[in-house]
C-alpha cells in the first residue's frame, strides 16, 4: 500500500518534471517546479524523515517558487521597458 | 539533426557509463559503520532528542558550517547584483485592508513559530534552517502588504555577521573545552528531552537560525525592493 | 468517541470531496476559489477535529486547536488576496453573475 503510494507520487513527480520543461509560460512552469518539491516532501514523510521533509516544503516548494516569482517578474518588467 | 544525434549518443554514452554501477547497487539492509555508531551512541552522548539534529549540529557540523557559507556567499552575489538599480517608479497597487490587518495579526505568530521551530531543533523536527526560511516568509507577506516597515540592511548585516561569528567561537570553544570541533559537550548535557539539554545544542541552532533567517530575509527584501 | 471522531472526519472528507468536485465544475475564477476555499476551509476543520475527538488526548487537541485557528485565519485572507488580484488583472466574471461589488466600489471612488 505504502508503496503504490510512493510510486504514484514519484510517477506525479516525473509528470511536473517534464511539465515544468516544456510548458511555454513561464508561471506554469515555476508552480509546476514548486509542485515537484510538495510530492518529494510527502514521499519524505511517508519515509520517516520528518525533517528533511520540512525543509523540502518550505525551501523547495515555498521561498524558492517566491524568489523565482519575483525574478520572473523583473525579466517581464525589463522586456517591457524595452518594447516601449 | 547533428544536435539531436549528438544528444542520443551522449546518453547512451553516460548509459554505459553508469550501467555497472546500477548494476552491482544493493538496497541497504543495515546500516553501515559510522551510522550505526550514530545511531547507537548518539542519543547517549550528546543527550539530544532529535538524532538527526546531533548528526547535522555536531557529527557533521563542519558541513553545516560549509552550507551556511554557502547560503551567505549566495547573498553576497544577489546584493552585489542587484546593487545599483534605482527604484524608479512605483505604480504598486495598494493592499486591501483584510491584507494588511490579517498580516498585522499573524507576522509575530509566524515569527514565533519560526522562533520555536530553531530553539526546539534538538527536541522535535526541524531546526535553524527551517526556522530561518519561516522567518523569510512572514517578511514576505509583509512585502506583499505592503505596510511600511522598512528592513534596515544593516541591522541585517550585523546580525548575520555575528551569529556567523559566535557559530565559529561557540566551535572553538568545543575545541578547546570538549573533544573537538563544534562539539556540544562544553556545557552540561542536563535531562534528556528538556529544552535546555543537550549542551550547545540550542545555542548553536538558534545561531543558524539567526544567520540563515537574516540571510533570506535579505535576499527577499532586495528583489521585493526592486519592484 | 472514537466513533463520533471518525464521523465528524467523514463529514469533513465529504466537504473536502465537494471543494474538489466544485473546482472542477465552477463555471469563473470566483466561483472556483469559492468552492475550493469555502469547502477545503470547513471540511479541514471538521477533519481536524474529528482526529483530535478520535484519539483523545490532551496535548493533541491543544495542537489541533492551535493548528485550527492558524487554518481559519489564513485560509479567508490568502483567497481573498488571489481572487482581488485576479479581479485587477482583468479577468471577468460569468455573464450571469448578477453582483460585482468590488467593480462598483471602484466606480464609485472614481465619480
Amino acid at each position: 500500500m505504502i508503496l503504490t503510494i510512493i510510486i504514484v507520487l514519484g510517477i506525479l513527480m516525473l509528470v511536473a518534471a517534464f511539465l515544468a520543461l516544456y510548458l511555454k509560460d513561464l508561471l506554469s512552469a515555476i508552480i509546476a517546479a514548486g509542485a515537484i518539491s510538495l510530492m518529494a516532501s510527502v514521499i519524505y514523510i511517508i519515509l520517516a524523515a520528518p525533517d528533511v521533509a520540512m525543509t523540502e516544503a518550505a525551501i523547495g516548494s515555498g521561498l524558492t517558487t517566491i524568489v523565482f516569482l519575483y525574478a520572473l517578474h523583473l525579466v517581464k518588467k525589463e522586456q517591457g521597458e524595452k518594447n516601449d | 539533426m547533428i544536435k539531436r544525434f549528438f544528444s542520443l549518443f551522449f546518453v547512451i554514452l553516460l548509459i554505459f557509463v553508469f550501467m555497472p554501477l546500477v548494476k552491482d547497487i544493493k538496497p541497504l539492509s543495515e546500516l553501515g559503520v559510522t551510522s550505526q555508531k550514530y545511531a547507537k551512541d548518539g542519543a547517549k552522548e550528546l543527550g539530544a532528542a532529535n538524532l538527526v539534529t546531533s548528526v547535522v549540529v555536531t557529527y557533521r557540523g563542519l558541513d553545516t558550517l560549509g552550507e551556511v557559507t554557502v547560503l551567505f556567499i549566495t547573498t553576497a552575489g544577489i546584493g552585489f547584483l542587484l546593487r545599483k538599480r534605482s527604484t524608479g517608479k512605483n505604480k504598486k497597487r495598494k493592499a486591501s485592508e483584510i491584507l494588511k490587518s490579517g498580516t498585522s495579526f499573524l507576522l509575530p505568530l509566524i515569527v514565533l513559530f519560526g522562533v520555536y521551530i530553531f530553539t526546539h531543533g534538538h527536541l522535535t523536527p526541524g531546526g535553524g534552517f527551517q526556522g530561518g526560511v519561516v522567518i523569510a516568509s512572514a517578511i514576505v507577506l509583509l512585502l506583499l502588504s505592503d505596510i511600511n516597515l522598512h528592513t534596515d540592511h544593516n541591522i541585517l548585516n550585523w546580525l548575520e555577521s555575528l551569529s556567523g561569528g559566535f557559530y565559529i567561537i561557540l566551535g572553538l570553544l568545543g575545541l578547546l573545552l570538549a573533544g573537538g570541533f563544534l562539539d556540544n559537550r562544553f556545557l552540561p548535557l542536563g535531562k534528556f528531552g528538556e529544552i535546555f539539554s543537550a549542551g550547545a545544542i540550542p545555542i548553536i541552532y538558534s545561531l543558524i537560525g539567526l544567520k540563515v533567517g537574516a540571510e533570506l530575509v535579505g535576499i527577499i527584501s532586495k528583489l521585493g525592493r526592486e519592484e | 468517541m472514537l466513533i463520533a471522531g471518525a464521523i465528524i472526519s467523514l463529514v469533513g472528507a465529504i466537504f473536502l470531496f465537494l471543494g474538489a468536485l466544485g473546482v472542477l465544475r465552477m463555471p469563473d475564477l470566483y466561483n472556483r476559489m469559492q468552492a475550493g476555499t469555502k469547502a477545503t476551509t470547513l471540511g479541514s476543520i471538521l477533519f481536524m477535529l474529528g482526529l483530535g475527538l478520535g484519539y483523545y488526548n490532551q496535548i493533541c487537541i491543544c495542537k489541533i486547536i492551535l493548528l485550527l485557528l492558524f487554518v481559519i485565519f489564513t485560509n479567508p485572507i490568502s483567497s481573498h488576496a488571489l481572487a482581488r488580484a485576479g479581479h485587477f488583472f482583468g479577468i471577468r466574471l460569468i455573464k450571469r453573475s448578477v453582483l460585482d461589488a468590488l467593480h462598483d466600489a471602484e466606480k464609485e471612488s472614481e465619480l
